[in-house]
């Protein structure tokens, strides 16, 4: 076997697994779920493998039937794209142990089946995406990724999730079709779709039509902002969220919107370059939305009953900071920003993971039935807390060095006021994480009396928490050893 | 003859407990011994050839790890006991409190010749440093024997409270905390240890778990947490401008910043400020405490806030300095920066401690006085700092002062929350007016409480008396080296001692020799572990007053040697002081009489019982721009159908300040601004995507045409 077909095989297996879950429907169902484990196995250490051979060998390209990059597909696996599949396939690793504890709160028992289909497929579009190096494949695949994401979103057969997956499918094709917008306006001017070569020719392009590029341009912003969920456009995440089951929040909250946030990296890192963005003030446009979202997202965290909806919101602030060190365009923001996108990724899917525990046991989602919780669920609670205390950016968890960073970044481009608003933006944190986890652990325990009767919890439910938790602490401690791998893919995007 | 009732003993560890005592006594003798080299015991041990080996050994900075894992190995052993065998419990925590002491007791000639040093690198991305130097020493001996006795203290005193597991096992991790934030080597160190401290002590804060106690528990981490932003922020501005966090002169680099300095420095004193209790951001210091069981009181104002004092010295002596080896004397311009910021901070000090004590003098419950009077003693502390700023390279009386009053104030003021403690034990009560007559049932108390009382107004022979005169010394110096207007502090500052003096003899007074109806019948007369922990502290209060040069030449001169400081200067103005010069005495004098006179006009004219209006409150102030802002914006929001929520609108135009705080309102209206906005956002999704396509593209073409 060839290596360069490894990142074609991670993807061919994904998408076997889903063809092979409905196969298997008269087998017990947990013949799926190892099936379906050994096949992230396999990708995790594949990607895994992938990640080390291009930091320390080369970068792979492979093209699609062998035609010239031109006309054809081309895959390339660079540090860039190899960090962030590693990335995702580790969490959803994570995310899928979790959800094979049958902790898939709603779903009919006969829809499990069609879960782990779409969660497959889902995953294959992802890594497509960050593959890929052709502008309109990306789109392809981000259609895929739309429509799974919206079937997972509705997977509960209720109302209330008809309605939201509704508004999620009608933004996020707003946002596809803008996407696809800009392809159309790149292509007309350059008449390439591949990456590498439209950004050869782009600066010819931008001098002889410079208005096909700006309006490209804004159409991609606006297109990937809503299906990253930046602030103004935001406006499905929540109820998307409250609607879905656990594990699909923490699936979208932690990678699918950061996915779409990679694909507007690449277009503007890859694509248009820093001469042209710096042109047009790109920078100071990105700044603002992301000032924005921290200080927006923070506040109507603050006001929101159900704990799914505030750690939505919350996600919304999230992406201002990984945006504010996307703005900044320079190395030291990007390096910030992809830190924060893995050290948010963990963060977001210990709180989903931990809420979902509490959501399934103890069937309430309202932020004041909390109390004592701390009594009853102390590993669940306990990863709530530390996760929390990383959003908040307390030293020796993940979140600290993602604050720290970004603000070295921030100072960097002598932008001394986003340094503000990062620091109230915590301080919003603190008056919405704090006060669950005093709850928790401190006030009423009129429920310990009932800790004999709760259920045991299965195992497969409380490792990956325990991991999590763990996760965000030693990589809060010891930052180092993955900022190799991020500055590599920080690197591999600058000139 | 007055006939004391019978003495008896309820408390199981009493003998015990009075052993150890006993040894920590010894230990403190031993130092004394060592320090005026009794016997030739300090040459025999500092020439002996172990002792010159164990320096040159690379092992022996482990040291810093050890005292700091102690604690946390004595917590985790007390959980391991908790309810199941008291006793065990108890003593775990005491012997690790023991054993730390004996090691930092221990440690004194190691430090006096050499600095501890630990650099983890790699960790954090910046790496980090710990490191123990002769100023976080004296902190530290200073820490360890308070810890130790309140440790003792505590053991009896929390019989009568519930969940003292948890209690002993923060207060423990608490414990390890303090040790870290004081032995560490750079600033990130010490915030990350600063951190862990705000969130155990607030467990300790909290104990109570009752409505109040969450108020102000509340009100203590937020405002803990802001200052740990605030210090963060500083610490994101120093690393991007300096490149370096540990503890080493950055003036250099950081005078070609301007303003910016400025800002830094104005973050960390904030920052450390509030866990000091300075004056605008004091306002957690005097809720906690009334809420707390008294031993995390008397840590909290006895230790925690000495740390945030000891944070500004360490922060400003180590990177606002110049260093020794180029520091070019008193005109060197680089004391410019330092100069500037001594005056803001002596002024920040002056205000803070006369704000404390009016303060004090009004209050009737006797913890909230002792909270207020450690805001206006945490003056004191900050006006020397600030003198030993502003002066720059003669600014050594001002940290002389500092350093000193830091020790004598974390003595008299643990041992006055002991005694407070002891009155709630016997009695449940802690409001003065209604107390009274208590010398006769609690005489040893009383003592006790009288060698503390001397010792905070500052009474010769007592210790509270030398640091007070050696601040006054250094105010003196600000105004003659300095600029006259500094006269105006000086006073204050006398006017302020005098308020402090008045303050004793009314609590005297109400607390103890007043007569009352109360006959406490039921209050009976023990021996427990209560007073020895008291009794010790109190020895060690006398001996420093007695012999005021004894902690100069042990601890403090070390410190000054090592700062940069003019070493004519200490020499022969700090080596050889006379605190007990007759112009001092007789000032002291006049402050005594001034106390005198404040009490019997307050008591006479009832001046005790006045209560400031509501908008005189310094939240208040501060807050009434916000307040009126909330207020507003809803009826901005929903025009004349303003009171959507009747509960809500009743709650924001609530007048007074103590019942909904600045957070709550905070939260009410982003509850209103999210009724209002929430929806109407997600339901004009077409619009916002049209209206920021079009800005956005609008916008580039402007920009490129």
């Amino acid at each position: 076997m060839n290596i360069e077909q490894l990142p074609i095989i991670n993807l061919l297996l994904f998408l076997l697994m889903a063809l092979v879950i409905p196969l298997l429907k008269r087998k017990p169902f947990k013949i799926t779920l190892i099936l379906g484990f050994v096949v992230l196995g396999l990708v995790l250490i594949s990607s895994g493998y992938l990640l080390w051979y291009v930091n320390n060998v080369e970068v792979i390209h492979y093209t699609f039937g062998g035609h010239e990059a031109r006309f054809g597909i081309e895959f390339i696996v660079d540090p860039f794209s190899a960090l962030f599949t590693t990335i995702i396939a580790g969490l959803a690793a994570i995310i899928y142990i979790y959800s094979s504890g049958d902790a898939t709160e709603g779903i009919e028992k006969t829809e499990y089946g069609r879960y782990y289909v779409l969660l497959f497929i889902l995953l294959m579009s992802m890594f497509g995406i960050l593959y890929t190096n052709d502008l309109f494949n990306t789109y392809v695949f981000i259609e895929i990724l739309s429509i799974t994401t919206c079937a997972i979103i509705s997977i509960k057969k209720k109302k209330d999730t008809y309605t939201s997956a509704f508004r999620y499918v009608m933004m996020n094709e707003l946002g596809s079709l803008s996407y696809l917008f800009g392809v159309a306006l790149i292509y007309m001017a350059t008449g390439f779709t591949n990456i590498t070569l439209i950004s050869e020719s782009i600066q010819n392009a931008y001098a002889s039509y410079p208005v096909n590029i700006i309006v490209a341009l804004g159409f991609m912003i606006i297109g990937l902002g809503i299906k990253a969920a930046i602030f103004p456009f935001h406006i499905w995440l929540p109820d998307a969220h409250s609607a879905a089951p656990s594990t699909s929040s923490a699936i979208l909250s932690a990678i699918v919107i950061k996915v779409y946030i990679l694909v507007l990296v690449k277009v503007l890192f890859r694509v248009f370059k820093l001469d042209i963005l710096n042109e047009m003030n790109i920078s100071t446009i990105l700044l603002v939305l992301a000032g924005v979202a921290m200080i927006m997202g923070s506040v109507f965290a603050i006001a929101q009953k159900d704990v799914k909806r505030m750690l939505g919101y919350s996600s919304v602030a999230q992406m201002g900071y990984i945006l504010l060190g996307i703005g900044l365009l320079s190395f030291e923001g990007l390096r910030a920003a992809f830190f924060h996108i893995l050290s948010h990724g963990l963060m977001k899917t210990a709180l989903f993971l931990s809420v979902g525990e509490i959501i399934y046991y103890k069937k309430t989602r309202k932020v004041n039935d909390f109390d004592g919780m701390g009594f009853i669920m102390p590993v669940a609670m306990g990863v709530f807390s530390i996760a929390a205390l990383g959003m908040i950016g307390i030293p020796l968890t993940s979140g600290f060095i993602s604050k720290l960073n970004l603000g070295v970044a921030v100072l960097d481009q002598n932008q001394i006021i986003f340094l503000v608003i990062l620091i109230v933006s915590s301080l919003l944190n603190v008056i919405y994480y704090l006060p669950i986890i005093i709850l928790a652990f401190l006030k009423n325990e009129k429920y310990r009396y009932r800790l004999k009767s709760i259920e045991p919890t299965p195992r497969t439910m409380i490792a990956p928490l325990v991991l999590l938790g763990v996760l965000i602490v030693v990589v809060g401690l010891f930052p180092n050893q993955i900022m190799i791998f991020i500055e590599a893919a920080a690197n591999s995007l600058l000139p | 003859m007055i006939k004391f009732p019978k003495m008896k003993i309820f408390d199981s560890m009493v003998k015990s407990n009075s052993y150890l005592v006993g040894l920590s006594m010894f230990l403190l003798v031993y130092f004394i011994g060592f320090v005026g080299n009794w016997f030739g015991i300090n040459e025999t041990i500092v020439n002996s050839v172990w002792f010159l080996n164990l320096l040159e050994s690379r092992w022996v900075d482990y040291l810093i790890v050890i005292i700091i894992s102690i604690p946390i190995i004595g917590a985790v052993v007390e959980l391991k006991y908790g309810e199941n065998s008291v006793k065990h419990r108890d003593k775990s925590v005491i012997y690790m409190g023991f054993l730390t002491l004996v090691i930092i007791v221990l440690m004194y000639p190691i430090i006096l010749n050499k600095t501890l040093l630990i650099e983890i690198p790699q960790i954090f991305s910046i790496g980090l440093t710990l490191r123990i130097d002769m100023l976080g020493y004296a902190v530290l001996i200073l820490s360890a024997f308070i810890w130790f006795f309140v440790m003792i203290y505590a053991h009896e005193y929390m019989t009568h409270e519930k969940k003292t597991t948890r209690f002993l096992f923060f207060l423990a991790l608490t414990y390890s905390s303090v040790i870290g934030a004081i032995s560490s080597g750079d600033l990130l160190m010490m915030f990350i240890f600063f951190e862990i401290m705000t969130i155990t002590s607030y467990m300790l804060v909290i104990h109570g778990q009752n409505e109040q106690s969450y108020k102000a528990g509340y009100n203590y981490i937020i405002m803990g947490l802001i200052g740990g932003f605030l210090i963060l922020t500083a610490i994101i501005l120093l690393y991007f401008n300096i490149g370096d966090l540990r503890f080493t002169s950055a003036i250099a680099k950081l005078d070609t910043l301007g303003n910016l300095k400025y800002w830094i420095m104005g973050l960390l004193v904030f920052g450390f400020g509030i866990k000091a209790g300075m004056a605008p951001v004091h306002v957690w210091l005097p809720r906690t405490h009334p809420v707390a069981p008294t031993p995390a009181s008397a840590l909290l104002s006895g230790v925690m806030i000495k740390i945030g004092a000891f944070g500004i010295i360490r922060v400003a002596t180590s990177y606002y300095f110049p260093s020794r080896e180029a520091v070019a004397g008193i005109d060197d311009p680089l004391w410019q920066a330092a100069t500037n910021i001594g005056a803001i901070i002596i002024w920040s000090g002056i205000i803070t401690m006369a704000l404390g004590v009016f303060l004090a003098l009004q209050q009737a419950n006797i913890k909230k006085m002792l909270a207020y009077h450690s805001i206006s003693q945490m003056g004191y502390i900050i006006t020397g700092i600030g003198v030993a700023l502003y002066l720059g390279y003669e600014g050594a009386m001002g940290l002389t002062g500092a350093m000193y009053h830091i020790i004598n104030h974390a003595l008299f003021k643990s041992l006055l929350f002991m005694v407070a403690g002891v009155i709630y034990y016997h009695t449940k009560e802690l409001d003065m007016y209604k107390l009274g007559g208590l010398w006769k049932k609690l005489p040893f108390t009383t003592m006790t409480f009288l060698i503390a009382a001397l010792g905070i107004s500052g009474i010769p022979l007592f210790n509270g008396y030398i640091s007070k005169t050696i601040l006054h010394h250094g105010i003196v110096e600000a105004y003659e080296l300095g600029h006259p207007v500094f006269l105006y502090a000086e006073i204050i500052f006398i006017v302020v001692s005098a308020g402090t003096v008045c303050s004793f003899i009314k609590m005297f007074y109400y607390v103890f020799l007043r007569k009352t109806d109360n006959e406490y019948k039921t209050m009976v007369f023990d021996y427990s572990s209560l007073d020895i922990a008291m009794w010790s502290m109190a020895i060690i209060i006398v001996l420093i007053g007695l012999s005021p040069s004894f902690i100069l030449k042990s601890l403090i001169i070390p410190i000054l040697n090592l700062t940069t400081y003019d070493p004519y200067f200490i020499e022969h103005h700090i080596a050889h002081m006379n605190v007990f010069a007759y112009k001092d005495l007789l000032m002291t004098l006049g402050i005594v009489g001034l106390g005198f006179v404040i009490f019997i006009l307050g008591k006479k004219y009832h001046l005790f019982h006045l209560h400031l209006p509501k908008w005189l409150s310094i939240e208040y102030l501060f807050f009434l721009p916000a307040y009126i802002i909330m207020r507003n914006l809803c009826r901005i929001m929903y025009g004349d159908r303003c009171p959507m929520d009747k509960d809500d609108f009743a709650k924001l135009t609530e007048k007074d300040v103590e019942k909904i705080g600045f957070i709550d309102r905070f939260i009410i209206t982003t509850n209103v601004f999210n009724r209002r906005y929430e929806q109407s956002i997600i339901r004009s999704d077409a619009i916002i995507y049209t209206g920021f396509l079009t800005f956005i593209i609008i916008l580039m073409l402007i920009t490129k045409l």
